[in-house]
């Protein structure tokens, strides 16, 4: 009777999880071994790895993989050091707490869509504020639409300005769970607060930072709405990213064996990129204990 | 000494200045939005202006343009959003804390061989339906999932050899889900809608076909974070229902329901975010009827071209809810939900 009712509890989740999370997976996983075109249309054929061969040797796909990488590993670098930095400074008792703590959820929770509106009007060159900003500093009209290097500045600031907030909300919880005991032995010491700091402070809060900067960098591998309403990729294919050049493959040029088979050869790129930074991280996590 | 005072003793004000100038860099862009949804056209297009009666004259017009109808069915859209993802919310909340709470009571045991045979059955089964008998593609999806469920079950019985997944190892099932890029399984699912269309279910651009995405997208959340709550409460309440012979649904309903609240109201409303925000599978998997709020959003961008008050109008009305929500959230923060949801 008990069996019963703990299946009756996780069967619902369970099922939808398996018919609209893998099934449809199962389904296109077999895809990416067939030629599907849609336009124009032909007769579906298996033709084994070509479409995987035929991705791999595509410079525009590797082209995509590198602005992933690029973009995400910027932003996530910029979003941890700057968000450690606010976070150690919120730990300290601040005037107007509890008002960050309000105003760092805004962007959290703002639609990836809308700040990229917000972006696009405030990067615009005509009528947006950034033009003016830079102007400050002797740059007329920089090229943030046209010119490869800009566009990315542009997105990976974009993508800081919206997720730093998240990592200062964890590092901050992490800096309040530290012991404080250690931090009272140090002075006693005479340990100086830049000592305290990589002595201390850094290594106890590596654990955390580990697990915040996989869960960033995961998150920021999937970028496209900013991408998709800001350069549209561009310019050229300057910042493609992988999940808009899969879209793009997909809707048109409606080449679905093909297409199914980038968003696997995506998910193996993820799944390699977890694999090594886990196995890169633990012996120095492990080191520290 | 505290720890604290002896981190925040001497140089204070140059980081209360860092932090402004953060603080500022945050709110300006959600201050842009608000100030150009006031704007005319011209004051719009003459270059940027700060600061409303200084540098520009405020006007409603953009919001009488929005709510008049006149840039097309505005309304749907946003009545597409709000009832997608409420009911999503809704739906993922119930079933998703059912399966948290059950991941807490109950001890689950899933042998790998058992696992790894459904796996095998489930994807062979297709293949061999499909591409050796030539059934159609959900004839052979179905099939083929109902012949390796129970085998999968029976052979979990059975005394196999290998490792055994316990608990933890179904949660991590869960949750690795949301590590798969969403274009994967949105494609695959767009595939699959069509499929669908086919053999006479219209999933595509219909509102139980994107609840019924979000719902799965939003479980792995949901789960995780509904686990920490419920491995938090006291079991002593549930053990002397039982003993009174009551049902585990009854005490999860008149009993752990009430008792979790405040975590099962904060959950919604992450979920409620998610779902609000969410752009690409909405974007794959409608064309025109429901739309949400986000696709509907770039539709009228590329459409009309950069209507800038416009556009700032429809931002403001899609992020209000969330500001609502960011209001209510900071509030449970204290309660350590940011302690719970990071592990």
């Amino acid at each position: 009777m008990f069996d019963r009712a703990k299946y009756a509890f996780i069967l619902p989740a369970f099922l939808v999880v398996l018919i609209i999370g893998l099934f449809p997976l199962i389904y296109s996983l077999t895809i990416s071994f067939m030629q599907v075109r849609l336009v124009p249309p032909i007769p579906p054929s298996f033709v084994g790895f070509a479409n995987y061969i035929d991705a791999l040797s595509q410079p525009r796909f590797w082209s995509s993989v590198r602005v992933t990488f690029l973009i995400a590993g910027l932003a996530v670098a910029v979003q941890y050091a700057l968000g450690l930095a606010l976070a150690l400074a919120l730990n300290s008792s601040l005037p107007l707490g509890r008002v960050y703590r309000a105003a760092f959820l805004f962007p959290l929770l703002m639609a990836p869509i809308a700040v990229a509106f917000i972006g696009k009007m405030i990067f615009h060159p005509g009528v947006g504020p950034m033009r003016d900003l830079f102007g400050l500093f002797g740059y007329i009209d920089p090229p943030f639409q046209t010119d490869p290097v800009w566009a990315t500045g542009m997105l990976v600031t974009i993508e800081v300005w919206q997720w730093t907030s998240l990592v200062v909300i964890i590092l901050l919880a992490g800096l309040q769970s530290l012991p404080r005991d250690v931090y009272e032995a140090a002075e006693l010491e005479n340990a100086t607060r830049w000592q305290q700091f990589w002595g201390i402070t850094f290594p106890m809060l590596l654990p955390i930072s580990a697990a915040v900067v996989f869960l960033r960098f995961v998150e920021s591998l999937k970028l496209i709405d900013t991408v998709f309403v800001l350069t549209g990729g561009g310019p050229g294919i300057a910042t493609e990213t992988l999940t808009l050049y899969t879209y793009q493959e997909g809707f048109k040029k409606f080449n679905l064996g093909y297409t199914s088979a980038i968003s696997f050869l995506f998910l193996i790129l993820i799944v390699i990129f977890g694999t090594v930074y886990v196995a890169l991280i633990k012996p120095q996590l492990e080191k520290r204990t | 000494m505290s720890a604290q005072n002896a981190i925040r003793r001497p140089s204070h004000w140059p980081v209360t200045i860092f932090c402004l100038i953060w603080l500022l860099i945050t709110v300006f862009p959600i201050y842009w939005i608000f100030v150009t949804s006031l704007k005319s056209p011209l004051a719009v297009n003459g270059g940027p202006t700060y600061l409303p009666w200084v540098d520009f004259t405020p006007t409603l017009d953009a919001w009488k343009a929005a709510f008049s109808g006149d840039r097309g069915d505005f309304f749907g859209p946003l009545t597409n959003s709000v009832l997608i993802s409420v009911t999503s919310a809704i739906v993922a909340l119930v079933i998703g804390s059912m399966a948290a709470y059950a991941l807490v009571r109950f001890e689950f045991r899933v042998k790998l061989l058992a696992a790894v045979s459904f796996a095998v059955i489930a994807i062979g089964g297709y293949v061999a339906l499909v591409h050796g008998l030539g059934l159609g593609k959900i004839t052979g999806l179905g099939l083929s999932f109902i012949l390796a469920m129970p085998t999968a079950l029976i052979l979990n019985t059975r005394n196999l050899p290998g490792p055994v997944l316990g608990n933890g190892d179904v949660v991590f099932w869960f949750v690795s889900q949301r590590m798969f890029p969403p274009i994967v399984s949105a494609f695959a699912l767009y595939l699959i809608y069509a499929e669908m269309g086919k053999v006479g279910v219209p999933l595509l651009d219909s509102f139980v076909g994107l609840v019924l995405s979000y719902t799965a997208f939003s479980l792995p959340i949901v789960i995780w974070l509904m686990r920490d709550f419920f491995a938090a409460l006291p079991v002593e309440v549930e053990e002397a229902a039982l003993v009174d012979n009551v049902s585990r649904l009854r005490i999860f309903f008149q009993i752990v329901v009430p008792m979790s609240w405040p975590g099962l109201i904060a959950t919604f409303m992450i979920t409620l975010s998610f779902v609000w925000n969410e752009f690409l599978n909405a974007l794959l998997l409608t064309t025109s009827q429901w739309q949400t709020l986000p696709v509907w959003l770039t539709g009228q961008n590329s459409y009309r071209g950069d209507e800038w008050w416009a556009i700032a109008v429809a931002a403001v009305i899609s992020i209000t809810p969330m500001i609502v929500v960011a209001a209510a959230l900071s509030r449970f923060m204290r309660s350590g939900l940011s302690a719970g949801a990071i592990r």
